[in-house]
């Protein structure tokens, strides 16, 4: 009995730290319950980009102030939007009354039977009110699925070749004559150069690396190929992919190589932007003003051009990213919606603010003619990069948002390794004779997709 | 009799505001997964049954199986790199002779306070190309390639190096407190018989810190089959090659990203299926052991 | 004839030489544990030119050959200025606080009944904890996101603090713990004494397990601290985001700010520190007493 009453004595069981934390609790509790909460009406608006937000929020203040239209701009994570998207969608919870989704996000939105998508189908209002003539055709594509569209395009993101104009200069090179990328790899191959005498190349023509997917599927859109046709159709294997990552192939290794691996948005990139260790990049408009923010010490030394183009008088530009603004379906209230999303992206001084700030052109094709899209950019060296990019904005090639995108992806990046792989150990560099492989290892990842479409019954339905 | 009673009363009344909440907030979704496990979804407000279908489209998907390879691998070298170089920390900073024991621990054991999110973009940064932390300390010190493509071609092994330094200094710190309840008497009459280091290491100190070892390997199994967010981050996704992919990745993908939540969610029951029978099985075993 | 007290030259000398090669060794490792965070620190000081330019703190003319005019705490600035950080640290105070306190009350309760009373469907029980412990928490994410919208809890803390108060890994721990340091006699005695089960467990069980209760305190106030996917998908009031999410959304789809990332993640870094510093000496107790009887 004298050890229990020793027990029983032996005191509290809370430590002082447990004893800080409930005053935590307590504090804490007290601010969250006192707080004045933010009033929250009228629309609800999802947005991804801060960007984005940061252009919104006056908007919306100043509609409010008008007593115009009353909408609430919430700013979530890109990841978060999607993972709040497929919840709200699956649980059918109300979610958003506008929605803006980027094309990474679109094919999880976008997959299931046409009335199973959680979006409203705007084909019909878009034919109706003539406004889908005034968008620029091909920036529709991502957010159409079997013919029917669920979203406005925020943007068109054309690519074109940005080049440091100081180093070509001293090369001796005339970089805007080369119009085809036989031309660019046979002239910019004298741009490969051992500049510390190490053994080692410290230059190279091109930024590009079997790992810069977005590129290399940029790459293949260009060259008219992709993941998917328009319909959906898995085109993995087709003959243009496989020529087009042939040649891409010799570009990243052998002796014909010309391509560095610098990536984009990250420390090591940048480092080797700015010691010249990469000339060209593949540049679409949004990437533009990354580059300013990030790499200011470039300025005037680079300079923009159309992409050198696959064959002889073919496409000069491809497309990299995109943004739509959608309407989800549990919205009480479509029509002010609607009425919401056109005056978004059709705002004239709306699209004035998004190149101002982010270098990124308007889809709106009655726009193209302002003047300050015309205005020269210093970081540039003066050039009008609006321009340049609208110049190519009709040509960008059209892609879908397929459900399978990712497991494609994944596909396409195995087989580039695969084949580079294939290449340095047989020490064939000649896109001629890696061409059978790579349509052979193309095959292998498209069964390995299709494989995937058709474990779905709903997929095996729509295409028996 | 009445006594017993007593006591199961008390029993559930304690456990009520456990099991309310686990039941409502566990138990449920968890039966909705199993639910949705043997449906088709396809955009995800469509479902449609399909009764094994997911389960036997699993068992010959290669993307499940590279993931669960991967998770393994991850497992094993949490099991076999990580918590050895925890013990010999744990042993370092246990020599009766080191001060400043407190100090050293709370360095180690630190980089638990960094959240997953920050240590997958710190962790981007320190294995790059040339400018990488890694790279560059490691060509300074031992004219290692500046070139070394972790997150291109070594995505494991950057993963187990994250890993390393994220959970090392956790472990050891249960390794700690272990070895200091080993009986010092124990390891000195050790010594007095003649015993080596290895001797005393393999006869008085593992018998004794085995219960925490056999914690830990099963904490780290547990913490490599849920391993998701580092990888994700780190890789922007599976990696190159899906390197870096694993299991409650893919389940991720196949929910959130193709928009399937029936085959996610029969991703998630193969998994839990899978260890719960390896634990089962490692029980018997271990049971078989002792007897 | 203890060896210990025969202290020659030769033998202190060893001495020496194996206190130097563990100090080197410990010092070595703590420098590589280390070096990660000097570098996140040196990287939320530099503005964006400098952090691609420069490893740790811009080169320059200045001592030990750093640009200290080019320091800045405009990272730091920023984030409390621009991005209302301050809310978001009290949000996550509250919400680890509240989880941590509910979830170890809810876990030692549970505990206790599961190691120290006899009771029909205890083992059922037991095995219900010990499977939930394998469940990948993304499996749950899409149907409870449905139960929390059923039962109105989106958006709101409650929806948060709810799940997490049901904690099988803490019940887990306890149950561990009792089990390796409560024995039953005493509990016995107690009875014979007329004490009442609920007495029995604040008077004897909770106070032996007191270690336990500071580790998973700790435990689960890190966890939640540090948890971003579920808070990210539940709440959507921004003034109701906790630090872990607001910092998360700094991060860009291709574009990132490091500067500003890095600057989050100290901030983030400090309060737990703090807090671990204040609950170590109980967390390390406690995790050993759990593992004990593994």
């Amino acid at each position: 009995m004298i050890r229990l009453r020793q027990y029983l004595r032996s005191g509290s069981p809370i430590s002082p730290g447990v004893v800080v934390i409930a005053g935590l609790m307590l504090a804490s509790a007290a601010w969250v319950a006192v707080r004045p909460v933010a009033q929250r009406d009228g629309l609800s608006f999802w947005v991804f980009a801060r960007t984005h937000y940061q252009m919104y929020v006056p908007v919306a203040d100043r509609w409010r102030e008008a007593g115009g239209h009353r909408l609430d701009v919430a700013l979530l994570s890109a990841d978060a939007l999607p993972r709040r998207l497929i919840a709200s969608m699956h649980a059918g919870t109300h979610m958003a009354d506008l929605v803006e989704i980027e094309r990474s996000m679109a094919s999880q939105v976008f997959s299931g039977p046409i009335d199973g998508i959680g979006l409203i189908d705007l084909t019909d209002r878009l034919h109706a009110e003539g406004l889908y003539d005034r968008f620029n055709e091909p920036s529709f594509a991502p957010w159409t699925v079997s013919g029917r569209v669920f979203g406005l395009p925020h943007d068109v993101h054309p690519v074109l070749l940005c080049y440091r104009a100081d180093l070509v200069e001293e090369a001796g090179i005339d970089i805007t004559s080369l119009t085809t990328w036989a031309s660019f790899k046979e002239a910019m191959r004298a741009m490969v150069v051992d500049l510390d005498g190490d053994g080692r190349p410290d230059r190279y023509p091109l930024s590009l690396s079997e790992t810069h997917l977005d590129q290399i599927e940029a790459l293949l859109l260009q060259a008219g190929g992709g993941l998917f046709d328009i319909d959906g159709v898995p085109t993995l294997a087709s003959d243009v992919n496989a020529a087009t990552l042939a040649e891409i192939t010799t570009w990243l290794t052998g002796p014909g190589r010309i391509a560095g691996d610098a990536p984009e948005f990250s420390a090591s990139g940048n480092r080797l932007r700015l010691e010249g260790y990469v000339v060209c990049s593949l540049m679409s408009d949004w990437l533009t003003s990354v580059w300013e923010s990030d790499l200011p010490q470039l300025e005037g030394k680079l300079r923009l051009m159309p992409l050198p183009a696959w064959e002889p008088g073919g496409r000069r530009t491809s497309v990299w990213g995109g943004t739509m603004i959608g309407i989800p379906k549990t919205t009480p209230d479509p029509e002010q919606a609607w009425a919401v999303a056109k005056e978004l992206y059709l705002s004239e001084p709306l699209a004035r603010e998004l190149y101002e700030r982010a270098g990124i052109i308007s889809p709106v094709r009655a726009l193209w003619d302002r003047g300050w899209y015309a205005a020269p950019r210093a970081y540039f060296g003066g050039q009008r990069t609006g321009r340049l990019y609208l110049e190519q904005a009709p040509d960008v090639p059209r892609r879908v948002s397929s459900p399978f995108d990712t497991i494609a992806k994944a596909g396409l990046q195995d087989v580039v390794i695969q084949l580079k792989r294939h290449a340095e150990e047989t020490g064939v560099y000649d896109a001629a004779a890696l061409q059978p492989v790579a349509k052979q290892l193309l095959e292998a990842a498209e069964a390995r997709v299709r494989w995937h479409m058709n474990r779905n019954v709903f997929v095996r339905e729509r295409s028996p | 009799m009445n006594h017993h009673a007593a006591q199961s009363r008390a029993a559930y009344l304690f456990l009520t505001p456990f099991l309310a909440l686990f039941v409502v907030f566990l138990i449920y979704p968890l039966v909705q997964s199993l639910w949705l496990a043997f449906q088709q979804t396809h955009g995800p407000s469509i479902t449609r049954y399909v009764g094994l279908d997911n389960f036997k489209s699993i068992a010959v998907d290669r993307l499940f199986w590279k993931a669960f390879w991967n998770t393994a691998v991850f497992a094993l070298a949490s099991v076999c790199i990580q918590l050895p170089i925890a013990l010999g920390l744990a042993m370092l900073l246990n020599r009766p002779d080191v001060r400043g024991r407190a100090f050293f621990r709370l360095i180690f054991f630190s980089p638990a306070l960094v959240g997953l999110v920050f240590v997958a973009v710190l962790f981007g940064l320190i294995f790059e190309k040339r400018t990488g932390l890694l790279n560059v300390t490691l060509h300074a010190v031992a004219g290692f390639d500046p070139e070394f493509p972790w997150l291109q071609q070594y995505v494991m092994p950057a993963l187990i190096i994250a890993a390393l330094w994220l959970y090392a200094g956790f472990n050891m710190v249960f390794f700690l407190a272990a070895l200091q309840n080993v009986s010092r008497d124990l390891l000195e009459a050790a010594t007095v018989d003649g015993a080596g280091p290895l001797r005393r290491f393999l006869h008085v100190t593992l018998p004794a810190i085995r219960p925490v070892g056999s914690f830990l390997v099963l904490l780290s199994l547990i913490g490599s089959f849920q391993l998701f967010e580092l990888p994700y981050i780190l890789l922007g996704g599976g990696g190159p090659d899906n390197q870096g992919l694993t299991v409650v990745m893919y389940l991720y993908q196949a929910g959130f990203d193709a928009g399937d939540l029936g085959y996610a969610s029969a991703i998630g029951w193969t998994i839990a299926i899978l260890l719960g029978g390896f634990a089962v099985a490692q029980r018997y075993v271990s049971a078989l052991d002792e007897r | 004839m203890t060896p210990t007290l025969s202290i020659t030259p030769r033998r202190t000398l060893a001495k020496l030489s194996a206190a130097c090669l563990t100090y080197a060794m410990l010092a070595a490792s703590a420098a590589i544990v280390l070096t990660p965070f000097a570098y996140l620190l040196a990287s939320s000081l530099k503005t964006g030119e400098d952090f691609f330019g420069s490893l740790f703190l811009p080169a320059g003319e200045g001592v030990f050959g750093v640009a200290w005019g080019r320091i800045t705490s405009a990272n730091y600035t920023r984030l409390i200025s621009e991005f209302d950080f301050t809310n978001n640290i009290v949000n996550s105070v509250f919400l680890a606080s509240t989880t941590s306190i509910l979830a170890t009350l809810g876990a030692a309760m549970g505990g206790y009944a599961l190691a120290m009373i006899r009771f029909p469907g205890r083992r059922f029980v037991t095995n219900l904890v010990l499977f939930a412990l394998i469940i990948p928490a993304a499996l749950m994410l899409a149907p409870s996101y449905q139960l929390l919208y059923f039962l109105g809890l989106l958006d709101t803390y409650t929806g948060l603090i709810l799940p997490a108060a049901a904690p099988a890994f803490g019940v887990f721990l306890f149950r561990q713990a009792f089990l390796s340091s409560l024995p039953p006699q005493l509990l016995e005695a107690g009875r014979i004494d007329g004490c009442g089960e609920l007495r029995l467990f604040v008077s004897i069980g909770l106070p032996l397990v007191r270690p336990m209760i500071g580790a998973f305190v700790l435990i689960t106030y890190l966890g939640t601290w540090n948890n971003f996917i579920w808070p990210q998908i539940v709440l959507q009031s921004p003034e109701k985001l906790p630090l872990s999410v607001a910092i998360a959304q700094l991060r860009g789809v291709y574009s990132q700010d490091y500067g500003l990332l890095m600057a989050g993640t100290v901030i983030s870094i400090a309060p737990v520190l703090v807090l671990f510093l204040l609950l170590q000496r109980e967390f390390i107790a406690g995790l050993t007493a759990g593992a004990v009887k593994g």
